[in-house]
């Protein structure tokens, strides 16, 4: 068992692509470490340097304290699950689970010992004699798993191993895999595009994009101070609504949306740093859940808005919203084709499964004043002193 | 801080990339050696003694005048005219095995025999398709038989011993001989062919013709392309031994095609510079063909 | 009951919906069944030829009439028939142990560890397929000769497999592109190296495309006459094709003899064949049939 450090890694593919740039990341030993983003920010090119099957550019990897950039996959120790499994179609479970141990020259004996160990784990004691063919998805996904937990490596590497699985089983196995590292401990590494498979199976999350790590956190600091708004839109479902604001400080620090404005609490302005007077604005960020609807009475610092759309998820219900201008129509510009053409404003509210909204009322809601997220409105960056 | 340690796999040059190239090398090396000293390398030493006079011990470099002797040799001129016209065979060994696959995905009763049978004499040489041949064009063979059974006993042939029959009787032989691989071929094609878009033409309301001009035809023509160029290239290319069992090229030279000339220029006259002239010719020829197929497989990838 | 109804009537719908085209009415498929029988008759022709005419002795043969086991009995002593099908067995194995020997390592090299300019030598290679050994018979003759290769049957072997290697280098780099290359990096993360890979992981995943390779070389290699009648000097090293070929070129041999002499040849040609026709197939549509 290992630690894993990544020190200004980059990939340069031969058509001049960045496909990691300058990435810097530590797993320490026993760490569940997922690497999280959209297609093609590099995240398994990030993974397969680090199981020996792309060179290093630049920059040094090493497992355990030993520098791996030019060393075999061999003996480099680690074991990695595939997104297509890739089990050995001519090979038994049994076999396929042993195959590595039986390369390095363990007994028949141990072989038999371990494989059944990890059988017992997996639950496929029932299936070692069978091949993959005859095999279920889920049950081929424990079989790669399994083939990774018998050597007992320095590091698990998983490459988007539940995505070729429906719901139901990938929920079910996100569970099944996060306890089986934290039983055997081992350091793991898991790529994937999905966020809930991200926030509910990391301990720590690393969010890349076009190549760059652009944050490293625990799930919920991710999600509660995303270091800029890429992340901030990427985790949490709905993403976070991110509005493009001024800043106003005549009648104290408030934001402006049109005609409408919103105060911001006078602890914001000691832990960020806000543009001051009438700069370029700001992106401003509430997650949807921090939209609240006000029934009646005190309308003091809550924003009139309109219902566009309504998607009732069961649990919850998401409610699209569009601000409304002074004269009380929707700042929603709609062409000659019902297409929506600009949208100044609008954000995304989660209500309660009861609540009787329906496309076209009018609401007023607040934001919780805790939960402001503010941006650069050129860079992106989030704004919060650290 | 764990101390770092250098292992000893490390280096610099051996990078993981280089590794696999090198392994990739290695392994397609034997396939590389094979292909280039037995097949490149000839074709090369094929053009050099094309310009020599050459007996297969000393070759003495005469320049274009091999060239121009090839050029003014009947028998040359009687080759390619014969090749020529056995091309006229090929539409016959592609539409008869078109025939044969579309009345065996009819799927009458017993098809799976008739496919076998259709196809087993794919297995046998060429050399014993000949002898079975020359029994049948005979002058006490088979095809007489027939004839005086049918009671036209003064119209008797005997295809092999003159000059203008000798040719058909090779040409109907070699279009025998390629029933079955075609037949094979374009079965392969219609199996692919989505049932239900046959039904849904049939819904359409068209008849039977009608689906098999804009479906099926359609559908097969790779297939009927690629049996095309196979039967093109064993017709200049694969001859050889129905004609040295069959004809032996005669009689004279009516039967001789390129590759028959070759052999003869070559092993009977002692002639190898001509011949591997002849050689370059046919190289060229079937050249094209294959140039064709390679773009059929090229469009595919 | 209504359980069975729902199956029959199912039973009866998938049938309808796969049935290559509409039964045709009860006249037509007599008339397409006749039809089929002729050619069926034509295509047996050779062989009820080479039976009967076998099981003649020559005067019967030239009357055109009577049985005897003449031809048979004294095959033997005509034609060395042993001898000959252990040379055609000989040459035909070696060559297909090559050719299998140098493409599947390098259709594994094609496919999954290209390396600079491996495209264009694999084009270069599959181009190769084009070229009739006719066209380089000369060359080919002399080079061999000159090797002193054509008095066993090395020279033989050699271009056997040489021709055969385009063909396989094509088939296997085709089938190996069709193999996840996720298989071949679990290995190597596994602790495999690229021998390692090709040995315990690739080859045991080709046996069909080497059963192809295997079945269709054999069939061309086992019919053909041209390499074993020019690089297999030794006339007691003749495959059976070439002996038939000069025997019968030579028009003096009785032709019920040839003819028996002909069944042993297209014996074991005709036994792979039946037993491995799909593979047959399939090798043939390779890269146009997916």
């Amino acid at each position: 068992m290992a630690d894993i450090t990544f020190e200004g890694v980059t990939k340069i593919f031969a058509d001049n692509i960045r496909a990691v740039d300058d990435l810097s990341l530590h797993v320490a030993d026993g760490e569940f470490m997922v690497l999280v983003g959209p297609s093609g920010c590099g995240k398994t090119t990030a993974l397969r340097m680090l199981a020996g099957l792309e060179d290093i550019t630049s920059g040094s990897l090493s497992i355990g304290g030993t520098v791996v950039n030019n060393v075999l996959p061999k003996d480099r120790d680690v074991a990695m699950v595939f997104q297509n499994y890739a089990l050995y179609p001519h090979m038994t479970v049994a076999q396929n689970m042993g195959f590595a141990l039986k390369i390095r020259g363990y007994s028949k004996s141990e072989i038999a010992k371990k494989v059944s160990e990890a059988a017992a784990i997996l639950h496929l004691s029932e299936y070692l004699e069978r091949r993959p063919r005859a095999l279920s998805g889920g049950q081929r996904q424990r079989v790669a798993m399994g083939r990774a937990i018998v050597r007992s490596p320095q590091a698990f590497l998983m490459d988007e191993p539940l995505s070729n699985l429906d719901a139901q089983l990938r929920v079910e196995m996100r569970l099944e895999i996060a306890r089986i590292q934290r039983l055997l401990g081992v350091a793991t590494v898991y790529v994937t595009h999905d966020q809930i498979e991200a926030m509910t199976m990391g301990d720590r999350v690393a969010v890349m994009r076009g190549g760059k790590l652009q944050q490293c956190d625990t799930p919920q600091d991710l999600y509660d101070h995303p270091h800029n708004e890429f992340v901030a839109g990427f985790m949490g479902s709905p993403p976070m609504n991110l509005l493009r604001a001024r800043l106003d400080a005549t009648n104290g620090p408030s934001i402006e949306f049109g005609t409408q404005r919103v105060a911001i609490p006078t602890s914001y302005s000691s832990s960020h740093t806000l543009p001051s007077g009438d700069g370029p604005g700001v992106i401003f960020g509430i997650r949807p859940e921090d939209v609240q609807v006000v029934e009646a009475g005190d309308h003091a610092g809550t924003l009139t808005t309109k219902v566009e759309r309504r998607e009732a998820l069961g649990a919850e219900i998401l409610v699209h919203l569009s601000l409304v201008n002074a004269a009380g129509t929707s700042t929603l510009v709609v062409d000659d084709d019902g297409a929506v053409v600009t949208r100044p404003t609008t954000m995304v509210a989660k209500m309660g499964p009861r609540s009787g909204v329906a496309v076209g009322d009018h609401l007023r809601v607040r934001f919780n004043p805790d939960r402001f997220h503010f941006f650069d409105a050129a860079g992106g960056d989030s704004l919060r002193k650290s | 801080m764990s101390t770092i340690r250098v292992p000893t796999t490390s280096s610099r040059w051996l990078t993981l990339k280089r590794r696999r190239q090198i392994a990739g090398v290695i392994f397609a090396l034997p396939a590389i050696a094979l292909v280039v000293c037995f097949i490149g390398v000839p074709v090369g030493q094929d053009v050099y003694y094309s310009f020599t006079q050459w007996d297969g011990q000393t070759a003495t470099w005469i320049g274009l005048s091999t060239w121009s002797q090839a050029i003014h040799n009947p028998n040359l001129w009687t080759a390619l005219r014969n090749n020529g016209l056995l091309l006229l065979s090929v539409p016959f060994a592609l539409g008869l095995p078109l025939c044969i696959a579309v009345l065996l995905h009819q799927r009458v009763a017993g098809w799976r025999i008739f496919r076998t049978i259709y196809f087993l004499p794919t297995a046998i040489s060429w050399v014993v398709l000949g002898l079975v041949a020359e029994r049948f064009f005979a002058y006490q063979g088979t095809l007489n038989s027939i004839i005086h059974a049918l009671g036209f006993s003064h119209f008797s042939t005997n295809m092999l011993g003159y000059q203008s029959e000798a040719l058909v009787a090779l040409g109907i032989t070699f279009i025998f001989t390629m029933v079955g691989t075609n037949t094979m071929l374009f079965l392969t094609g219609l199996a692919t062919l989505d049932p239900t878009l046959e039904e849904a033409a049939r819904i359409d309301g068209a008849g039977p013709w009608r689906i098999f001009r804009s479906i099926t035809l359609p559908h097969l023509s790779r297939f009927i392309q690629l049996a095309f160029v196979m039967t093109v290239i064993a017709l200049f290319s694969a001859l050889f031994s129905l004609i040295f069992v069959l004809t032996g090229g005669g009689p004279g030279y009516a039967t001789t095609t390129v590759e028959y000339l070759i052999y003869e220029t070559g092993f009977n006259q002692g002639d190898f510079g001509t011949a591997a002239l002849y050689g370059l010719i046919l190289f060229v020829i079937t050249g094209i063909v294959g140039v064709v197929q390679l773009r059929l497989i090229g469009s595919n990838e | 009951m209504t359980k069975i109804a729902t199956t029959l009537e199912r039973s009866d719908s998938t049938s309808n919906s796969l049935g290559p085209v509409k039964k045709p009415k009860r006249v037509g498929r007599w008339i397409l069944f006749a039809v089929m029988m002729v050619v069926a008759v034509i295509m047996l022709y050779p062989f009820w030829v080479m039976i009967v005419t076998s099981l003649k002795s020559e005067a019967q043969f030239l009357a055109g009439s009577g049985f005897s086991w003449l031809s048979w009995s004294r095959l033997t002593s005509v034609i060395p028939i042993g001898q000959e099908v252990l040379s055609s067995t000989i040459v035909c194995s070696a060559s297909i142990f090559v050719i299998v020997l140098v493409g599947l390592p390098a259709g594994f090299a094609f496919s999954k560890l290209r390396f600079r300019m491996s495209t264009v030598i694999f084009l270069l290679i599959v181009s190769a397929m084009m070229v009739p050994l006719q066209a380089i018979l000369m060359t080919e003759f002399v080079n061999i000769t000159r090797l002193h290769l054509t008095g066993g049957y090395l020279g033989a072997i050699l271009v056997y497999a040489s021709l055969g290697t385009p063909f396989s280098v094509f088939l296997f780099t085709t089938y190996f592109r069709g193999v996840p290359d996720e298989l071949v990096e679990a290995g190597i993360v596994d602790g495999l190296g690229y021998f390692g890979a090709l040995w315990r992981l690739v080859v045991p995943i080709a046996v069909p495309a080497i059963a192809t390779v295997t079945v269709l070389q054999f069939i061309q290699i086992w019919d053909d006459l041209l390499v074993g009648l020019f690089f297999i000097q030794n006339t007691s090293q003749r495959p059976i094709t070439v002996g038939l070929a000069v025997l019968a070129a030579g028009r003096t041999t009785s032709i019920p003899e040839l003819m028996a002499g002909s069944i042993i040849s297209a014996l074991p040609a005709m036994v792979v064949y039946l037993g491995f026709q799909r593979y047959l197939v399939k090798g043939l549509t390779m890269g146009i049939d997916r």
